[in-house]
């Protein structure tokens, strides 16, 4: 019995074993709508998230409200008009990682591409969605993400402007980046 | 002892199971009691000044217009073939609460300079039921008056100040209502300038309001009543239309006026056949990066 306890004692702080679960509050996020005659991007660093290898869970959410455009009528606007943020708060992604097999501390020491697939809801409108990705374990412990994937207004019914259709693209690219602590 | 093993085992077994028993994360409002934005569509409806507040580094651009009164119907395309008022301005906004402008109305050439202060905004639970701004503007009349054979005014003759705090409140998503109480004093109100009042103080009232009916379509209503000089009240009827921080404002107005003094110094026609048709293009630019 005391063996038993000791070895499950040596599980648990082992040091050799990768941490079982890493989390931010701060990570940055980025949208750049890309239309003809026009191109910006909002921003938010306000992107809370977790990565639990252990349950192997992803899941990310940010408050939308907390995006700028640098334009803060525009982004009244599309907070809103657009994004209805009053009634829809985040935007949100929980899921899987495809090739958690992979994932060791030697892999992630070296920075190991991932595939995360899950729900990716905004608007109220949930889609399934993979998204691409790259880990990587920095020397102080801390497990460095980033991530691109595309958002298509369609999909999460959000109206694009009628007047000056050109404003907005009908897919968005939205750029993460996050460093993560042990939880 | 034994017991004591059991409860070694059970507190070692709650504690992993405490370090990975997690699932998702808690969603967390960022700003759990943000300030009320949108009162208005944007920094103007119609021709009056709201609360609607420009961000720092922001610069609003506008083009108003008024035309003819429509009263003679097609044969002067209803109004538009009569001579305009035509205001440009811009305004930056130095913060979040505090801005300045300029702008120049056709109508006597007059050039006009202003800063707006937001001092309360209306939050989102009610804890602060209205938004409070105040504005302050300095104006001066450039026309050339020497084709009359007299002397030109001085500047000082040309100059007219202006001053109005706004008061406004957010009821719902739809409605917003707007009460500013303003003043503009003329240093000479000549004839020859080609408003009506003969006071050097003319007092009013300004109501301002929106409806939003229905998507991003909301109706507009102006009517600035007054006090002092016994001109006719200016009366306007209108409709914003939103799309992605632009804004296109249409109205039906009693006034071809387009800077605050002459707002309150100038006759309006009666409500119904001295309407003329105004529009107004808002732009908003960023001039600051917004990482």
């Amino acid at each position: 019995m005391k063996k038993i306890l000791i070895l499950f004692l040596i599980w648990c702080f082992s040091e050799n074993a990768l941490s079982q679960a890493y989390i931010t509050d701060d990570g940055s996020i980025k949208f750049i709508s890309r239309a003809p005659l026009n191109e910006f991007d909002g921003n938010s660093s306000y992107l809370n998230g977790l990565i639990d290898l252990d349950k192997n869970l992803v899941d990310f959410y940010i408050d939308l409200n907390t995006i700028k455009t640098g334009i803060s009528l525009r982004d009244s606007h599309m907070r809103d008009s657009y994004l209805e943020t009053n009634d829809y708060p985040y935007a949100e992604f929980t899921g899987t990682i495809e090739n958690i097999e992979q994932i060791n501390k030697q892999t992630l020491q070296r920075g190991l591409k991932v595939v995360a697939k899950g729900d990716f809801t905004i608007h109220g409108e949930k889609q399934q969605k993979e998204i691409n990705g790259r880990l990587k374990l920095n020397d102080e412990g801390k497990l460095i993400l980033e991530a691109k994937f595309k958002v298509a207004l369609k999909d999460h019914n959000i109206e694009k402007p009628s007047l000056l259709g050109y404003e907005l693209a009908d897919v968005q690219d939205v750029e993460i980046k996050a460093i993560l602590n042990e939880k | 002892m034994k017991n004591k093993k059991y409860y070694c085992l059970a507190l070692i077994l709650v504690f992993s199971m405490v370090q990975t028993s997690y699932a998702q994360l808690e969603r967390k409002l960022v700003n759990k009691n943000p300030d009320v934005e949108l009162t208005f569509e944007a920094p103007r409806n119609i021709n009056l000044l709201t609360v609607e507040p420009l961000g720092a580094n922001n610069l609003h651009w506008a083009i108003m217009h008024t035309f003819g009164t429509i009263d003679n119907g097609g044969q002067n395309l209803w109004g538009i073939d009569n001579g305009a008022n035509i205001r440009l301005s811009f305004e930056y906004g130095i913060s979040d609460r505090w801005s300045v402008g300029f702008g120049r109305s056709s109508l006597d050439k007059v050039y006009d300079f202003y800063t707006r202060y937001h001092i309360i905004k209306q939050k989102l639970d009610d804890s602060t039921p209205l938004s409070i701004s105040a504005m302050l503007n300095y104006a001066v009349n450039t026309s050339n008056y020497k084709f009359l054979g007299t002397e030109n005014p001085t500047f000082r003759q040309r100059s007219s100040y202006f001053g109005q705090i706004m008061l406004a409140r957010k009821f719902n998503k739809k409605l917003s209502l707007q009460i500013s109480p303003m003043v503009a004093y003329f240093e000479d109100p000549q004839d020859i300038f080609l408003n009506n009042s003969t006071e050097e103080i003319n007092a009013a009232l300004g109501f301002s309001g929106k409806y939003r009916a229905f998507g991003r379509s909301t109706f507009t209503v102006q009517f600035i009543p007054n006090l002092t000089n016994g001109l006719r009240p200016n009366v306007g009827i209108g409709y914003d239309l939103e799309a992605g921080g632009h804004v296109f404002q249409m109205y039906f107005v009693t006034g071809s006026s387009l800077n605050e003094q002459y707002l309150l110094s100038s006759q309006n026609g009666v409500v119904g056949e001295g309407f003329r048709l105004g529009f107004n293009v808002n732009r908003v630019f960023s001039l600051g990066s917004n990482e």
